[in-house]
């Protein structure tokens, strides 16, 4: 059993990981114009590597051999159409071999990708979708989970905004001066739902994608340090992610279950994560602009330093909502923030909260309500009640820890009620 | 202990739109299963068949006909072999019923090979 989790924390998510780099360092090579070749020929590669890694056993250095191979795909389909192709295979060749200096450079081409991504001739929508699949890997079906969005309308965008690369007017290069402002605000919307993804996957097993949000925060680090691209916002994001990182390790049980704030060990939030969130938010206070990752950084950086959920500062959370909701209300953040300030009122006044709530119909569809009213209604023993609101929100939730976890406390509610009948 | 082959059949089958996640998933469990063998000392060789290209060859009346493969008369091919040891033919069977293949819709031919010499 062990060598077997062994070999699938070896293999990991490298194809998605290394699809974004082989995306990167192909680009660099052959030009932003040929994005569809390049997507084509990583595609390509992961297949061929699918089908002949089951009989010849994992490559030494499974990066450099996709990345070789999909190099190697592009070149022939270039030449079929007979367009010129000069590349000094040596240098290619040293590039792909692991080296200190080579990770930074791959960090800056992703960077210029996301960049060459969000140019200001593709729609807003469109810049989101094509930076998760060109840069990060996904899939269409896994953007439009995250969109909340079906495929086909993904793919329409996609294709529209791939439309505008292969255009060739879009270079590959980090913008300055008063484009890049402009520029960052969909790169760091890209790295808030990349994150956000992995931090609370929409469907399938697992609670914590960390990869995918290292991925985020390693990314926004770089944005953070890099002299050109330094501003607030960005020191803001990184801080909001290091401070949900912290947590991390205190999210997961010891026999996997996903654990609430509430029944989480704060002792093993990672002090260093918190360290470094706090480091952020000071550099992210320098100028004027208030942008809403401060705000949801500061609501992060609240719980981070609190000792317990009854040591934390709900009316600054609560105050944070309430900012949030003046600059664009969410029915979502009004949930949350209705919770904070049931930390504050009784549960009689939060389930009053929650009914207004309900009202706009909004959130009719979104487990989480189903499950803080549950969670009030038990409160306040209106056991039958929260029995029926638990099995709403199970209906609507295909996360499989999180469905465990709410069937978790229906098995609890109903012991709770056979006790009192015996 | 005797050796085994095992023939993988499969139909060929379109993967364009196959995740980085769903192919990851797919080496996974063959790695898994073939580290497994290979924990055992039951691994012996593996060669994976190129899907392009192949010929059929037969003689017929006019002479020796050759038809381009693999493709021409079955559904189905071969995509690769492994060859295991294995205690007897049940034991064979047993690592055979662990592989992905058959989770994938795959074909297993499995054949005890004739020690030579």
């Amino acid at each position: 059993m062990e060598q077997t989790s062994e070999i699938n924390n070896f293999v990991g998510h490298l194809f998605r990981h290394h699809a974004g780099k082989m995306a990167a360092v192909l680009v660099r090579h052959f030009g932003v114009a040929n994005i569809d070749t390049i997507e084509d020929a990583i595609q390509d590669a992961m297949i061929t590597a699918m089908k002949r890694w089951p009989f010849s056993g994992t490559p030494d250095n499974p990066t450099a051999w996709l990345t070789q191979v999909a190099k190697n795909a592009v070149i022939d389909k270039l030449r079929r159409e007979q367009k010129t192709v000069t590349i000094d295979d040596l240098e290619f060749a040293q590039e792909i071999t692991p080296a200190s200096h080579f990770e930074g450079e791959i960090d800056d081409d992703q960077l210029r990708l996301i960049f060459a991504c969000c140019h200001s001739s593709i729609s807003p929508d469109s810049q989101v979708a094509l930076t998760l699949k060109i840069v990060c890997g996904f899939s269409v079906g896994e953007i439009a989970r995250a969109f909340l969005s079906n495929e086909s309308s993904v793919t329409k965008l996609i294709t529209r905004a791939k439309g505008r690369l292969r255009s060739g007017e879009i270079a590959f290069e980090i913008p300055a001066g008063n484009e890049l402002a402009e520029r960052m605000t969909p790169v760091l919307k890209v790295l808030y739902l990349m994150f956000n993804e992995g931090y609370a996957p929409t469907a399938g097993s697992e609670i914590v994608r960390r990869d995918l949000c290292s991925e985020a925060l390693r990314l926004a680090e770089h944005l953070a340090q890099d002299a050109k691209t330094t501003m607030p916002q960005v020191h803001a994001l990184a801080a909001l992610f290091c401070f949900h990182a912290a947590r991390f390790p205190a999210r997961v049980g010891s026999h996997g279950e996903l654990l609430l704030l509430a029944d989480q060990d704060r002792s093993r939030w990672s002090q260093e994560l918190i360290a470094s969130g706090l480091k952020h938010m000071t550099a992210s206070a320098r100028g004027n602009e208030l942008s809403n990752y401060h705000l949801e950084a500061e609501i992060a950086s609240v719980h981070a330093v609190a000792a317990s959920l009854d040591e934390t500062d709900w009316r600054r959370i609560v105050e944070c909502y309430e900012l949030l909701q003046s600059r664009s209300y969410s029915p979502i953040a009004e949930l949350n923030k209705v919770i904070a300030i049931g930390q504050i009122e009784n549960s009689e006044q939060t389930l009053d909260r929650l009914d207004q709530l309900e009202a706009d119909g909004k959130l009719s569809n979104y487990f989480l309500f189903h499950a803080a009213r549950a969670h009030y209604l038990a409160d306040l023993d209106r056991i039958d009640a929260a029995l029926d609101s638990y099995q709403r929100a199970l209906s609507l939730s295909h996360n499989e820890t999180t469905r465990r976890l709410i069937a978790n406390k229906i098995g609890e509610l109903k012991g709770d009620r056979n006790e009192h009948t015996i | 202990m005797p050796n085994y082959m095992l023939l993988l059949h499969e139909q060929p089958s379109d993967f364009s739109q196959y995740s980085a996640e769903d192919m990851q998933a797919v080496i996974a469990e063959y790695v898994a299963w073939r580290h497994s063998i290979e924990s055992q000392g039951k691994f012996v060789h593996a060669e994976k068949l190129k899907d392009e290209g192949g010929k059929h060859l037969s003689m017929t009346d006019a002479g020796l006909r050759v038809t381009d493969g693999p493709y021409a008369e079955a559904a189905e091919v071969i995509g690769g072999y492994f060859a295991i040891s294995a205690d007897s033919y049940d034991d064979a069977v047993k690592l055979a019923a662990e592989c992905p293949h058959l989770k994938y819709g795959g074909r297993i031919e499995l054949r005890e090979i004739e020690p030579t010499g």
